[in-house]
């Protein structure tokens, strides 16, 4: 039972994460491959808040919302410029200097040993301490989340960012500042990443650079582009197939010093496919074409 | 839309000794042209004169090399695109440039200037007034549909829109963005007469309506129709300008089309 | 000290070189940004292992069959996957998506295969060389020697019909075809060349020090940020970026860290990408068009 608990608040972390990215990625057409560093961003920042300056946890997690949208503008502003190959290098670039901080700014971060004894998050007196409290804390940030995606999405303001991922010069030719918004579809998706970075710190109570590298960043469009972005499915059929293929494995016995090699030459696989027979995913509505 | 209602106050599109070099060449030199509300204005010329570059000019999407962009009294010169738009200049592209994997619901409905829920803050904030303002849209987009014989078509994503259908959902967003202004490229080619038929119309109600219309256009018959006014381009320069009829049947735009 | 750096620095730089030059010339050529490049440089060096070490060849016929391992690795790239997305999609980004699918699966199969933990394919501490005040390993050697020859070759090979060809398709892939160029053979012949130079690097790199699964990741980086650098639109910018990185991060090593090296290495990417994107060689373009 335990274990389902488990389940259900990775995916509820990793709804966030996608759902996230499928903003910048999905609905504007940016092949962003930094995401994992504002997840990270905003694991540390809550961190640092809670072990550090006893801050709550519902207080930490809004500041590292905010901390995460003020760095995604250090990428962003200079970023949003180039075109094609040169956004997602840029992109990976400054993944890769984010990562390279918090791994060897030792006397911030504590570097590779990471931080351990995150407080968990109380509200109220009331601690989340058991798998089911947990759940419904990760799962309810989740809906919240969804929500917020799908009311933004459905009305103008999702409907400039596919504008401006099928076509910006046309979307700049009916007056909309597409700049501005390629910049805030970026610091949402930053911010919302940190959400999901809170989330995991309050849950495994422990965490390193290690968990928010460019592999992972990588591995989040990986799922994205498998599962399919640009609308509200996509990122949920990604998300449950990420959390589920592992367990299919150990069901079929896979041992697990080969499991996630056997995983991540699966989604490989799927990836290619996808990409050569299906570019809007399983459930998308968009792809790179 | 109603297209009878009278559109008050459009300033004078100007443009004073326009002139835009790449590299070593000219592409636009040293052109000057006045186009006053309520007259539709053609530009014709063959290809390669730097009318395209013309409109991209006064768009915004290049800057000048040298000379003045006029709207009213206000310059142009130095403004984005999306600054440009905003000041009532609508655009349709020579590659029609539609939002694919939207409906053509949506194509319009992106287009109206002003809206709540534009801001990412509003849908969430200010509810009830997104989505009254969003239920007004869809009633006047629809309407837009309507004049552009779309209204059928109005759930299919403009990728699977024939291109002749597509040039029409392009009119209808300029119209949706109320453009003062409207620089068409090309609105004629490629497409079916019935489909001209109404390009036609269009232009020509907008035109009396107090808007200013100008087009790029190949089509001389076209032109003959419904322009006020044409400017020949050759090399990047006015060649020769007039009544329609008078320019077209003039010698130097023989020269100009057949290299004579 | 400092020659010895800067040596170090030549040595390091000469094998970036040649897998960015690999890296460079698919790039600009193809316009394909092969990712794979990465997995190409690490079946090269397991290939190595194996055909080396495992089933004790001579080096000389184990470097070769890690050649052209990776030569047939680079153009099953090309027509398996590259081509059919090229069929279907005109988006560059596709093909750098799938060409990652490529580089995530080859990894994961080695990693299956031969273990995630180093190997070392010689063990024992190396020859070493004294030029006056420097020291260098028997394998900086090699790189530097197959790096000059690699120089050499480039700088012929420029003047020949077939190097102009090459730079004319970058420019033109359709122009050339009209002349009666097929395409895609060129296209194969260049993802071959290109896999050979990372197999070169890959070897010498794994005789050195020994690999692991995810060598290849950080070559391709390394690639990446020196073509950059270098510059794109010519071919000799991957050769000049790669030696550049190599001193850079040899001096940088040593006056701040070696922990920092790579956020330096990026920030340099990223500093290039923003305010030079042509690269050092490139001449500055001002975008005509578009803003």
């Amino acid at each position: 039972m335990n274990y389902l608990f488990h389940i259900l608040v990775m995916i509820g972390i990793y709804v966030i994460l996608t759902q996230s990215l499928n903003l910048v990625m999905g609905y504007t057409g940016l092949l962003s491959v930094c995401h994992a560093a504002f997840y990270g961003i905003g694991a540390y920042a809550s961190t640092l808040l809670m072990t550090g300056w006893g801050v709550n946890f519902f207080v930490a997690l809004p500041i590292a919302v905010i901390v995460s949208v003020l760095l995604s503008f250090v990428v962003s502003i200079p970023s949003l410029r180039l075109k094609g190959d040169y956004f997602v290098l840029a992109t990976l670039g400054f993944q890769a200097i984010i990562f390279g901080i918090m791994y060897n700014w030792v006397s911030f971060t504590r570097g590779p040993y990471g931080i351990p004894g995150i407080p968990i998050p109380t509200l109220f007196g009331f601690a989340f301490d058991s798998p089911a409290s947990y759940t419904l804390l990760s799962l309810g940030l989740a809906a919240l989340v969804v929500t917020f995606i799908y009311l933004i999405t459905s009305s103008q303001f999702g409907r400039v960012l596919k504008a401006i991922r099928e076509d910006e010069i046309a979307t700049q030719a009916l007056g909309r500042n597409t700049v501005l918004f390629k910049t805030t579809a970026f610091a949402l998706g930053a911010g919302i990443a940190a959400i999901a970075g809170s989330l995991y710190a309050g849950y495994v109570r422990y965490i390193d650079p290690t968990s928010f590298t460019v592999a992972e960043s990588l591995f989040l469009v990986t799922i994205l582009a498998i599962g399919g972005s640009g609308n509200i499915q996509g990122p949920v059929v990604g998300t449950i197939i990420l959390v589920l293929l592992p367990e299919v494995l150990r069901f079929l016995r896979i041992p697990d010093t080969i499991a996630p090699n056997i995983r991540m030459m699966l989604y490989a696989l799927a990836l290619i496919l996808v990409v050569i027979y299906r570019p809007r995913g399983i459930a998308g509505e968009y792809g790179f074409e | 839309m109603d297209l009878s209602k009278r559109c008050e106050d459009v300033p004078t599109l100007e443009v004073r000794n326009l002139t835009r070099f790449f590299g070593g060449v000219a592409a636009v030199k040293d052109v000057s042209i006045a186009f006053p509300p309520k007259r539709i204005t053609a530009l014709i010329g063959p290809n390669g004169a730097g009318k395209t570059t013309l409109f991209n000019l006064i768009c915004g999407y290049i800057a000048p090399t040298r000379g003045e962009i006029l709207l009213g009294h206000q310059s142009l010169r130095g403004l984005k695109p999306w600054q440009i738009a905003r000041l009532g200049i609508g655009r349709l592209f020579q590659d029609v440039r539609v939002f694919g994997k939207l409906t053509a619901l949506e194509n319009v409905l992106v287009a109206f200037p002003n809206q709540v829920g534009e801001r990412f803050w509003e849908p969430v904030v200010r509810r009830a007034q997104t989505l009254k303002m969003q239920r007004q849209n869809v009633e006047r987009a629809m309407a837009l549909l309507e004049l552009v014989c779309l209204a059928d078509r109005a759930n299919t994503t403009a990728e699977n829109l024939s291109y002749g259908q597509q040039k029409l959902l392009a009119i209808a967003r300029l119209l949706a963005m109320d453009a003062k202004i409207l620089l068409l490229d090309e609105p004629a080619s490629g497409v079916h007469p019935a489909v001209l038929e109404t390009v036609m119309n269009l232009m020509t109600s907008l035109a009396k309506q107090g808007r200013t219309v100008v087009f790029i256009e190949h089509n001389i018959s076209v032109v003959l129709e419904v322009a006020h006014w044409v400017y020949v381009l050759d090399d990047g320069e006015v060649v020769a300008f007039g009544l329609p009829d008078e320019v077209i049947h003039d010698r130097v735009t023989r020269e100009v089309y057949l290299g004579v | 000290m400092l020659l010895q750096l800067l040596a170090n620095g030549l040595c390091a730089g000469a094998l970036y070189a040649i897998v960015a030059l690999g890296f460079g010339l698919i790039y600009r050529t193809t316009g394909v940004f092969h990712f794979a490049h990465g997995a190409v440089y690490t079946i090269a060096a397991y290939l190595l292992y194996l055909f080396g070490v495992t089933m004790g060849l001579q080096p000389i016929g184990a470097v070769l069959i890690a050649l052209i391992g990776a030569a047939v690795s680079g153009v099953l790239s090309e027509v398996v996957v590259y081509r059919p997305i090229a069929r279907r999609i005109s988006s560059p980004l596709a093909t750098m998506i799938g060409s990652f699918g490529i580089y995530l699966f080859v990894v994961n199969a080695i990693a299956l295969i031969a273990g995630n933990e180093t190997k070392v394919l010689r063990p024992g501490v190396d020859v070493t060389f004294r030029f006056g005040s420097i020291i260098l390993t028997r394998f900086q050697l090699f790189a530097f020697f197959a790096f000059v020859a690699l120089l050499v070759a480039f700088v012929f090979f420029k003047r020949t019909q077939l190097g102009r060809l090459l730079s004319a398709f970058a420019d033109n892939p359709m122009l050339v075809e009209v002349l009666g160029w097929n395409t895609s053979t060129i296209r194969i012949g260049v993802f071959a060349a290109g896999s050979i130079l990372a197999g070169i690097a890959a070897s010498l790199s794994a005789l050195d020090v020994g690999m692991d699964p995810y060598v290849g990741m950080s070559a391709l980086l390394m690639s990446a940020v020196a073509v950059i650098v270098g510059g794109v639109r010519v071919f000799e910018g991957a050769i000049v970026g790669g030696i550049l990185l190599g001193i850079v991060q040899s001096l940088v090593v040593w006056r701040l860290s070696a922990r920092w090296m790579d956020v330096f290495t990026f920030i340099i990417l990223v500093l290039f990408l923003l305010l030079r994107p042509e690269g050092l060689l490139g001449k500055a373009v001002r975008l005509e068009e578009a803003r």
